[in-house]
């Protein structure tokens, strides 16, 4: 109603539970983790504070910056592999096709089901000896390209990243549907008279109207591929030897399995602030590139 | 002579035109058709399979079961506990979802309806909690959550489940909030409602369209989720479905198909409801992706 209520108690009371949750559960424990991060903790008996001596080790430890480099690699492969075959879809779908729902329906089903589903499935399908992949290359005579998918440091990455990349095509695919559909028909209508071809009025009409929603696709996904973490816990567990660690998972492993809370919290603070800065940076740079276009 | 020429020509260049369209749209769907069965293929491989046993299994991997194996359903049911499971996820997610929609529509009302000096500076806040990356959570939630004695209980799960879904449904739910004209209260000011009465009785019935997107989204977060499950729950009678799944598997290494079994029925649930609500779903999901 816009009009300043003289009395404040409504406010308060509607808005403070809310804001009571979300505060404890959400904004709390950021704030805690940088107090533990100064620590040297099993989690159980006394702690001892260490100054910034956490964050000196993980600058010195090669895993973490293994698992750093990654996090990049599923961020790029994430970027590279599902925004380009999401717009190439969408853009065979955009047009009057029989059946192009149930393309969009089953475009879209892998989006829905839980990620540890999606592990379990597609590691069974990477199973070295029944797998999906290696009775197919069995089936059709390449027996010698079968691989230990998951097993071999070489391929693992690779393996985890293409499950990754089938997982959320489908979401992409959606978000560049429907801003298709948005683009006035009369564009295309005026391109035609002009004698436009197919192909010229995708690369400069479609293209150019769908420069926003790509970048925010790629932002999405930056920020999406950054927090993956049930797939590797489920496929790999970032083995073997680290080839697919991730900070999230080294972070789970020295907090639980090695109960160095200390430490864990400060790869904590590391993931809260790598997430934000790379999303920063490429908002930055996209927006900063479309504005100078 | 000449005309029948030109017109012949004319056929020639329209059959051209038409065979080249034709050609056109057997390569979309030949593309298209591939795409669908990539997506589609590994949940028919794994419900196929999930009727052979382990030699069915390897001799014959994409054919049809030798012989339907319906014990491997019975076999999963009753090891996997997934009825335990089950009921342990639609309490969490539908107790979240009950939570965070009730509370963060309240809030939404009061931060689209009302000028406040701090109402800008508290809607920021809400939606910078979609920055933040879950993960940098779940060793400070651990420890909080034990010193506050709710690890291993189902509201010590709903709690952060609340807390990570409020950004998203204030922020759709304020913008869709903000689109009312102003005078739908003044009357019912007129006519001496207080703040919460008009809340119930206008704002929330004109909000529902919103409100529905919402719960599915909330829904399907929860029902999905994981990371906060595995370091929250250890208790085997508290776990959800993704959580327990994945010791499930593990118990099944060598049995394939009583593990193919259970995960199709976990997955059987969502995919019906997916075909039910795909519009919302879809709308749900593409929203809360869309806003950046």
């Amino acid at each position: 109603m816009d009009t300043v209520s003289k009395n404040k108690w409504p406010i308060i009371i509607g808005v403070a539970p809310a804001l009571l949750i979300y505060l404890v559960f959400a904004i709390v424990p950021i704030l805690i983790s940088f107090y533990y991060s100064t620590m040297e903790w099993n989690g159980f008996t006394d702690m001892e504070f260490i100054g910034l001596a956490n964050f000196r080790e993980a600058l010195g430890d090669p895993i973490f910056w293994q698992s750093l480099k990654n996090n990049l690699f599923v961020v790029a492969a994430s970027v590279f592999g599902q925004v380009p075959v999401a717009l190439f879809f969408a853009l065979l779908l955009n047009r009057k096709l029989k059946g192009g729902k149930i393309f969009r329906t089953i475009g879209f089903m892998p989006v829905v089901i839980s990620t540890v589903i999606i592990s379990l499935v597609w590691g069974m399908m990477f199973n070295s000896r029944n797998g999906l992949f290696n009775q197919l290359l069995t089936s059709i005579g390449l027996e010698s390209w079968a691989q230990n998918w998951l097993g071999d440091p070489k391929w693992a990455m690779i393996s985890v990243c293409i499950t990754i990349i089938w997982q959320f095509v489908g979401l992409y695919l959606i978000i560049f549907l429907a801003a298709l559909q948005n683009i006035p028909e009369e564009l295309y209508e005026a391109a035609e008279i002009d004698g436009a071809s197919g192909l010229k009025k995708t690369l400069n009409i479609t293209l150019p109207m769908m420069k926003e929603t790509i970048i925010v696709a790629v932002i999405l996904c930056i920020s999406g591929s950054l927090r993956t973490f049930d797939l590797i816990y489920v496929m790999t567990a970032g083995g073997p030897g680290h080839s697919t660690e991730v900070l999230a998972m080294y972070m789970f492993d020295q907090t639980f399995s090695s109960t160095r809370f200390g430490y864990g919290s400060t790869l904590s603070i590391f993931i809260f602030f790598f997430s934000l800065g790379l999303v920063y940076l490429a908002t930055l740079i996209l927006r900063r590139k479309s504005v100078a276009d | 002579m000449v005309q029948t020429t030109m017109s012949d020509r004319a056929t020639a260049y329209e059959k051209q035109a038409k065979k080249r369209k034709f050609t056109k749209k057997t390569l979309i769907y030949l593309f298209l058709t591939l795409f669908a069965l990539v997506n589609a293929y590994p949940i028919f491989w794994m419900f196929l399979n999930s009727f052979k046993d382990n030699a069915d299994f390897a001799a014959n991997p994409f054919g049809l079961p030798v012989e339907w194996m319906f014990e491997n359903y019975a076999t999963a049911w009753e090891t996997a506990r997934l009825d335990v499971y089950f009921l342990n996820s639609i309490i969490v997610s539908v107790g979240a979802v009950v939570i965070t929609v009730g509370v963060g529509a309240l809030a939404s009302y009061f931060l689209a309806r009302f000028t406040f000096k701090m109402n800008k500076m508290m809607y920021g806040f809400f939606v910078f909690g979609l920055l933040i990356p879950i993960h940098a959570t779940l060793v400070p939630l651990f420890i909080l959550e034990r010193q506050l004695g709710l690890l291993n209980t189902h509201i010590g799960l709903i709690l952060p489940y609340i807390a990570f879904n409020l950004p998203l449904t204030i922020f759709i739910l304020t913008s869709f909030m903000r689109a009312f004209p102003k005078d739908i209260e003044e009357s019912a000011i007129m006519d001496g409602c207080g703040v919460f009465r008009i809340f119930w009785s206008i704002i929330l019935p004109m909000t529902k369209p919103a409100i529905a997107t919402v719960v599915i989204l909330n829904f399907i977060n929860n029902w999905n989720e994981f990371s906060f499950a595995l370091v929250l729950i250890n208790d085997e009678s508290l776990k959800t479905l993704p959580l327990g799944l994945t010791n499930f598997s593990g118990q099944f290494t060598t049995d394939y198909g009583a593990q193919m079994a259970g995960l199709t029925m976990a997955i059987v649930p969502i995919l019906i409801i997916y075909m039910f609500l795909e519009k919302h779903i879809v709308k749900g999901m593409t929203a809360g992706a869309v806003k950046g």
